[in-house]
């Protein structure tokens, strides 16, 4: 397909393939550095911390948890759905930029996938640790037993076992098969032999024939067609889990598309956060580029209006219901004991990202980095408002309560920080960040100078 | 033992352009070899149009028939409660559970049936000639056994499409 | 790429065979009409009430197109340039949409209960500082006035870069793109608020206005399925080729996929919660209109979902166009159900020839605006820098 010229180009710099194939596998080839143990290393005791405060909780219970009557959610669930929030941003970059042809989506869609899995995977273990005897976990799968027990397949928290489970296995599905070409890459890059049989026995024996890729190409295409409702579907279950309720501000019909909204935004803001820094830890400034970071800013801001818009919605239908729960509900959130969490969440979630309007700032990566980091910030917020808010004041008011996280409910937070972050860490060193072939097949029509070698004499010729 | 050529070009057009020329002269192709999907290259080939998204299409019919029926038979026959006063058989709540599981068969069997199709799968060892393929090589190969033409020709063919460094091998199989 | 022999285009002329097909069908609608009020003497609510519908089928098509296509300019993409007009004359027919409105007005004491002033109940009372006609007003004439005027820049400075291209004006329109945007963002939704939640005056959803506007959009997509594919038959855009009816082959099949999970998400809701302020809505519609409520979702969302599967399917014009025209038909039965329950009632409320005719005059009217604005200027954009990418992409 012809690129018009007046289009910014995707790939910086003079690149060849082999510049393409070199600069990508240089993390992966070469020793790790100081920065990388400083940052594992952190990273990697964090992550014990967390796991030592999992196993206090489940060793002591529940009560450990600052949760209580009548805030029986607190900061797990509010943890568990901002991580699945975030994981959200890596399939809608595979998937759905795939099905609408966006080519800027092969720099970074690797990175983010990777950051899916492990945001589902720091997701998944709040609900597991929250029932509290997780031993007897396996009670949530449905499996014929000598009670003739079945599992409730009409509440959400169920579905959501099924959808958190279907995200996981095809999102890995999905980041799999587009790694298996890049692990062959890496594969015929090694010159060590024991590194060449496990990029080999990893990269399925990828050879690069051409129906191989055909099937690929075919298989990416309809796994984007899945992943894309799946990713829809998994955050609006998350939503039901709230919104099948009775409790004022939690239900609510617009809970589907505005948490499907809010986890692209701030999903997108994680992605942000990371490729900022790992384009400049990695050298990759040429291809993740300042209009990659722009096409990011502006779905940013488009998701982050519609998640405003929402708002402005439920406030407005709170009024305009004449129901006097609901308007309390939101008076509360504005005016009651948590409202400094409402109005963190306002500034940072509508305010803030309105300023990307400006292409100053949309092209500004020390900017773009301070807000994603307030982005996520917001976003951890409006999880807890809509979780606390509505718990600790409902119905009736004999009933009314407060809630405080305790040192364990933080240290396990925390943890699943060190927990992903170990996974990244990890991640950069071994698997190729930016998805190779797929950058290759838009260098010829989208780099700024794309070096082709010429086949009659093997001199370099630019374009 | 079948004897192998091949040769390599350094940019796709080129390689399409050679492809068209042996195809032309009615050489049978055996493989082509690209670091990326090339645009156009599966026509020039006739490769056939993949059957992947059909195998994705009846798996996730299988999924979606299995889990609906097993959530309707779980909820009327199985252990029938009334939740929220509800009816035994309320559809309205089996869909989000049909909707992952016809995804998720949906997208393994097509995943599965890709690695089987093409051989693909952990342990698997590729005939791996030209190790550059993976990295910026775009490589034909022309096998003795499937053209009428002696291997000589085959090798001055492919070296008049621009085609560099053309190798002939003897393989095993 | 299949070098295919592209025609040369043949200048679109508004002549006398199409004004004569559209005048008969202007004509039936009318007639339909006058049978309604003088013949079959139908309760008054019934015939504003289908006079109201009208309208808003009739806004929705040129809103939607006008959207999809600021959308697409603000997103940078160009695979719709080379149908692009088409678009912008859709949008063009959004000021005389407001006159169909304003000839329903007599008809809103009817539609509308909270307009009944003097004896409302507590519920309706509780919503008068933003149910009452003065504001309400106020509010359709602002959503009319800007619409329409964003409607009127786009389009001007689109046909003036035909002439006097200059890089400014892309930037003007993708700035103008956001201001619409944003004010469509929040219009279309207090307009659905304003103009068909209120009909169930006692019941509130906060997906309403986000429902509506899935509905218009598959509505707007599919009219420019249909005009795009009669345009490329008649070689008016020899250009359109297969790529550009696959990709809007693809909005339709996923936006209609999108407004079903809208309509469950709303549906599942309200059912499983079992409000009763909330479910009345959907009581009174399973209830009195069984048939046509799952009609509503088989031809929304099952005929789509499967009809537009397959690559094939969304590749081959007449097909396309075929369950384009399913889908537009099965909007307006969207509509319908939005309307007719809350305004007119079980008594009174069927399908029959008002709901069947009357559509023509609209359609009618409707085309010949288009056709007139289409007529005006060229038929694909002049020296748009991105227009080579329109023609020379391909879909995998």
């Amino acid at each position: 397909m012809q690129v018009s010229q007046v289009r910014e180009p995707l790939i910086n710099g003079e690149k060849s393939y082999e510049n393409i194939t070199a600069d990508v596998m240089a993390p992966v080839r070469a020793k790790p550095g100081k920065l990388w143990f400083f940052g594992f290393g952190i990273s990697a005791l964090v992550m014990l911390g967390g796991f030592a405060a999992i196993a206090y909780t489940i060793w002591f219970g529940i009560g450990t948890w600052g949760v209580n009557r009548t805030i029986g959610w607190g900061w797990g669930i509010t943890n568990f759905v901002w991580w699945v929030g975030i994981g959200h941003a890596g399939t809608f970059i595979s998937a759905i930029l795939l099905l609408f042809r966006q080519k800027w989506r092969t720099s970074i869609n690797r990175a983010a996938e990777a950051m899916t899995i492990f945001a589902v995977m720091c997701a998944g273990l709040f609900p597991l640790i929250h029932m509290g005897r997780l031993p007897l976990g396996f009670f949530i799968l449905p499996y014929p037993n000598t009670r003739e027990l079945w599992v409730n397949f009409n509440s959400p928290l169920l579905w959501d076992v099924f959808a958190i489970t279907a995200y996981l296995l095809v999102s890995l599905l999905f980041w799999y098969m587009g790694l298996i070409p890049d692990l062959g890459t890496i594969r015929d890059r090694m010159k060590t032999l024991w590194k060449k049989k496990v990029y080999n026995f990893l990269s399925f024996g990828w050879k690069g024939s051409a129906r191989h890729w055909h099937r690929h190409e075919s298989m990416s295409l309809v796994l984007a067609g899945l992943a894309a409702p799946l990713v829809l579907s998994v955050h609006t279950i998350v939503s039901f889990d709230f919104a099948t309720s009775v409790i004022p501000g939690w239900h609510t019909t617009i809970f589907p598309p505005y948490f499907v909204s809010g986890a692209v935004f701030s999903g997108f803001a994680m992605v942000l956060t990371l490729m900022i820094v790992t384009r400049r830890a990695l050298n990759l400034q040429e291809y993740i580029t300042v209009g990659h970071v722009e096409s990011m800013n502006k779905v940013i801001i488009a998701t982050g209006s519609i998640v405003g818009i929402a708002y402005i919605t439920e406030l407005f239908m709170a009024w305009y219901s004449g129901v006097e729960y609901e308007r309390y509900a939101f008076i509360n959130r504005a005016m009651g004991p948590y409202a400094w969490a409402y109005w963190i969440m306002m500034t940072c979630n509508v305010i803030s990202p309105q300023l990307l309007w400006i292409k100053k700032l949309r092209r500004n990566l020390t900017f773009t980095f301070i807000l994603s980091i307030f982005i996520n910030i917001g976003m951890w917020f409006e999880r807890f408002v809509i979780v606390v808010t509505s718990l600790h004041r409902d119905y009736l008011p004999s009933s009314w309560s407060m809630y405080k996280p305790t040192w364990v409910e933080v240290a396990i937070f925390m943890g699943t920080f060190g927990l992903f972050f170990t996974l990244f860490f990890l991640f950069i060193r071994v698997f190729p960040v930016i998805a190779l072939a797929e950058v290759k097949s838009v260098a010829k029509s989208s780099a700024r100078k794309f070096i082709r070698k010429s086949s009659k004499n093997q001199k370099p010729e630019k374009e | 033992m079948r004897t192998i050529i091949y040769g390599h070009f350094t940019d796709d057009s080129d390689l399409l352009g050679a492809v068209k020329i042996l195809q032309e002269k009615g050489i049978h192709i055996a493989d082509v070899r690209t670091p990326f999907p090339v645009h156009g290259l599966d026509a020039v080939l006739k490769l056939r149009r993949s059957h992947l998204p059909k195998v994705a299409f009846i798996a996730g019919v299988i999924g979606a028939v299995l889990m609906f029926s097993f959530q309707y038979w779980v909820f009327t026959e199985g252990w029938p409660l009334i939740f929220g006063g509800k009816p035994y058989s309320s559809i309205l709540s089996f869909i989000p559970g049909t909707f992952e599981i016809t995804v998720l068969f949906a997208a393994f069997a097509m995943g599965i049936a890709f690695l089987v199709r093409s051989n693909l799968g952990p342990g698997s060892i590729p005939d791996i000639l030209d190790e550059e393929v993976t990295n910026d090589h775009f490589q034909i190969i022309l096998s003795a056994k499937d053209n009428t033409l002696s291997e000589t020709e085959l090798a001055e063919a492919l070296e008049a499409t621009g085609a560099l460094d053309v190798k002939q091998v003897n393989t095993k199989k | 790429m299949e070098k295919q022999n592209i025609p040369e285009p043949v200048p679109f002329k508004f002549g006398k065979i199409l004004k004569t097909y559209l005048g008969i069908a202007a004509g039936i609608g009318l007639l339909v009409l006058l049978i309604a009020i003088f013949v079959q003497q139908l309760p008054s609510a019934r015939i504003w009430a289908n006079l109201w519908m009208n309208a808003l089928m009739f806004l929705f098509l040129g809103l939607g197109a006008l959207f999809f296509w600021t959308v697409n300019t603000l997103g940078e993409s160009t695979w719709q340039i080379n149908f692009q007009r088409v678009m912008e004359s859709m949008g063009i027919t959004i000021p005389f949409a407001a006159i169909f409105f304003v000839l329903a007005f007599p008809g809103l004491k009817d539609i509308f209960e909270w307009t009944h002033t003097g004896n409302l109940d507590r519920v309706l009372q509780e919503k008068t500082p933003y149910l009452n006609m003065p504001f309400w007003m106020v509010r359709f004439a602002v959503y009319f006035i800007l619409w329409s005027f964003f409607a009127w820049y786009l389009r001007k400075i689109s046909v003036k870069n035909d002439f006097e291209p200059h890089e400014k004006y892309l930037g003007r329109l993708r700035a103008t793109s956001g201001w619409f945007i944003v004010f469509f963002a929040i219009s279309s939704s207090t307009a659905a608020w304003d103009w068909l939640m209120s009909i169930d005056a006692h019941w509130f959803s906060t997906l309403c206005g986000w429902y509506i506007f899935s509905g218009m959009f598959v509505a707007a997509i599919a009219v420019i399925i249909l005009i795009t594919i009669a345009f490329k038959k008649f070689n008016i855009l020899p250009n359109v080729n297969k790529e550009h009816l696959h990709d809007l082959g693809k909005y339709l099949f996923g936006f209609s996929i999108f407004w079903a999970y809208l309509w469950l998400s709303q549906y599942l809701l309200i059912w499983y919660s079992n409000i009763p302020e909330e479910t009345v809505y959907y009581v009174e519609r399973v209830n009195n209109y069984k048939t046509l409520f799952y009609m509503n979702l088989i031809v929304n969302f099952v005929v789509p979902f499967f009809a537009l599967m397959t690559r094939g399917s969304k590749r081959q014009p007449l097909y396309l166009a075929i369950v384009s025209l399913v889908v537009l038909l099965g909007h307006y039965l969207d509509l319908y159900l939005a309307i007719m329950p809350g305004a007119v009632g079980r008594e009174a409320a069927s399908i029959g020839l008002l709901e069947i005719g009357l559509p023509f005059f609209y359609l009618a009217v409707f085309l010949t605006l288009f056709f007139i604005s289409f007529e005006k200027a060229k038929p694909v954009p002049e020296n748009h820098p991105y227009a080579i990418e329109s023609s020379s992409y391909e879909n995998i």
